[in-house]
């Protein structure tokens, strides 16, 4: 059995997401006309809702809803983000399935209802695992075990490399500090003016790069880019990095709920 | 990375995080996405090594089954190892758990890219000899379906190989030979796949029904479609021991010498590679036992894999007039001009 005070902790993390995300909400004031972004308001009532969702999943005295209405909302969030998928590969191709901010939380709710429709009630003794080294499966985590394991292991795995793959960009290029904004020199005659890498140019970095051809797509994404004078999307709680901070505590944490529960 | 991007402000990039401009963002080079692969698993383990069983006296009997058939040498710490996590097994585990999971996020994490590397080379060793027995190599009980010369190894051989940094001079022929020289890279390549090959070799692994019971021994605990699998490819090489341990031996061999021949060869053996370690993981390892429950990683298939990956030969495109001219951006983050 994993020590309550594992899943406790987890459980609290979950609670602090789901608090800031609240706060994100209270302080964008998305009830006023033209206040934020319908888009990034979804993302933050997906963060509060996901996770009070897990905190109760991890800590039975903090469940709130019953299964099947967390059925219902998941499956909602699930098709919505699945929409706004849809929509963001229609503009950016495959791209917006690496880079686009819609795609990890479609993977984000598609793994909260899979967990709570696959979700079998934990065995008494504990031992109702799958089996696998002596019935030591997920019954012993005291969440339950998971029906289909294999979708389990992909979605963790997904879950994972969207984790990673976040903090890379978090502490990528044009971070504060030590680290400095990658620089372009731009030929003027060029339209191409974005979205290509390193042409084995000197440096000891660039040794083994690959120049790739720049797509329409990129070319046409390139204004996106805020200028200087740009207003910042948000500052304090607001601020992008806060929604990733969260984004990344819970997929991690959901990676684990989905292995325990195997 | 445009003009445009250059201009913004410092901290703009927290800005563009979840924004629209996520196209414009410097994309990571081949090294950097191994090391983010690398550091995915290391969180993978790490969950892994939360599971209930791990918090059971399953785990130090698990880490104490590996001292049997080792020298005495390396016997006695293992037990005395296990012994001590026996008595202390939640907390012990915990920490365990914490520190692979704080080396994935730690390698994804640019600013603690290098001492995070550098603590995933010692804590794979250690683990190798007091979790996995030194891979059993040397107790002639191993084989290359079902995790030689032991996973955790691979993982500071990768570090070792995605290190972040170049040595001067020389453009590099692939990833992997960015930071040791492409002479060490191949070195190193060629003596862990034809170690490979010498282990399919051993007798234990060409008696007759050798590779079937190996198979077969796999369905306990997956799930029906798995189980359907492994008893489908152990029906193959049924009393094929020997046959199907030269066939391994030899593409293994093939696999090993592959990375110093010209391009197109090296790419061939290197696909070469990625099949064989596709095969073993599924078939061999079933998905490292995840889903039965009670795995510690994912088990070698994957890091075979990517250790191909690393030896990728790399295109070198000269600077097209025209085309922009970025500075590039290494693992770290850090704009080399």
């Amino acid at each position: 059995m994993i020590p309550s005070w594992i899943l406790d902790i987890f459980a609290t993390i979950m609670l602090v997401v789901a608090a800031v995300s609240a706060a994100r909400l209270v302080a964008a004031r998305p009830w006023q006309r033209g206040a934020r972004p319908a888009a990034l308001t979804d993302i933050d009532v997906a963060h509060l809702l996901m996770g009070i969702a897990m905190a109760g999943q991890l800590a039975t005295g903090l469940r709130t809803l019953p299964g099947g209405a967390w059925e219902v909302i998941f499956g909602v969030m699930t098709a919505w983000f699945a929409y706004r998928v849809v929509l963001d590969l229609r503009v950016s191709g495959v791209r917006a399935l690496a880079g686009g901010h819609c795609a990890p939380h479609l993977i984000h709710a598609g793994a909260m209802l899979y967990m709570f429709a696959a979700v079998s009630a934990p065995a008494a003794n504990g031992s109702g695992g799958s089996g696998g080294m002596g019935g030591m499966g997920g019954g012993m985590s005291g969440m339950g075990t998971l029906g289909l394991p294999f979708l389990a292991f992909l979605f963790a795995l997904a879950l994972v490399g969207y984790s990673i793959w976040d903090l890379d960009q978090l502490s990528g290029p044009g971070a504060d500090g030590h680290y400095s904004l990658a620089t372009a020199r731009v030929t003027p005659a060029d339209p191409v003016r974005a979205g290509v890498r390193a042409p084995a140019g000197p440096g000891p970095a660039s040794s083994v790069a690959i120049a790739e051809p720049v797509s329409p797509a990129v070319v046409a994404e390139a204004p996106a880019v805020p200028p200087a004078s740009a207003p910042a999307d948000g500052t304090g709680v607001l601020a992008p990095w806060v929604a990733t901070g969260c984004r990344i505590a819970m997929g991690v944490t959901m990676a684990f709920m989905l292995i325990i529960m195997i | 990375m445009s003009e445009i991007a250059a201009r913004a402000p410092r901290g703009a990039w927290r800005s563009r995080l979840g924004a629209e401009s996520e196209a414009a963002r410097g994309a990571p080079d081949a090294r950097r996405l191994l090391q983010l692969t690398l550091a995915g698993i290391w969180l993978l383990d790490g969950v892994l090594q939360y599971q209930a069983f791990m918090f059971s006296k399953g785990f130090s009997d698990m880490l104490a089954g590996t001292a049997a058939g080792n020298p005495g040498t390396v016997a006695r710490p293992i037990t005395w190892d296990a012994t001590l996590v026996q008595h202390h097994l939640v907390l012990l585990n915990t920490v365990f758990a914490t520190i692979q999971l704080l080396l994935g996020l730690g390698i994804a994490w640019r600013p603690t890219l290098r001492v995070a590397l550098a603590a995933s080379v010692a804590w794979s060793l250690g683990v190798w000899w007091f979790g996995e027995g030194l891979g059993m190599v040397l107790t002639g009980d191993v084989s290359p379906v079902n995790g030689a010369p032991g996973a955790v190894i691979l993982y500071a051989l990768l570090a070792v190989l995605l290190w972040p940094s170049d040595r001067p001079g020389r453009t590099a022929p692939f990833a992997a030979a960015r930071a040791t020289g492409a002479t060490v890279a191949r070195a190193l390549w060629l003596v862990l796949w034809l170690s490979l090959a010498y282990f399919a070799l051993l007798p234990g692994n060409r008696a007759p029904q050798a590779l079937h019971d190996m198979i077969a021994g796999m369905e306990d605990g997956e799930p029906g479609w798995l189980a359907a699998l492994d008893r489908g490819a152990a029906s193959l090489v049924a009393h094929q021991g020997l046959a199907a341990s030269v066939v391994l031996a030899v593409a293994l061999a093939i696999v090993a010498v592959g990375v110093y021949l010209p391009a197109p060869y090296a790419r061939a053996t290197l696909v070469l590679a990625i099949v064989i370690a596709a095969v073993i993981w599924v078939f061999g390892e079933a998905f490292g036992e995840i889903m039965a429950g009670g795995a510690t990683d994912p088990n070698s298939g994957p890091l075979l894999a990517l250790l191909a990956l690393a030896y990728w030969p790399a295109r070198t495109v000269a600077a097209a007039p025209g085309r922009v001219a970025p500075v590039s951006v290494d693992d770290e983050g850090t704009a080399a001009s």
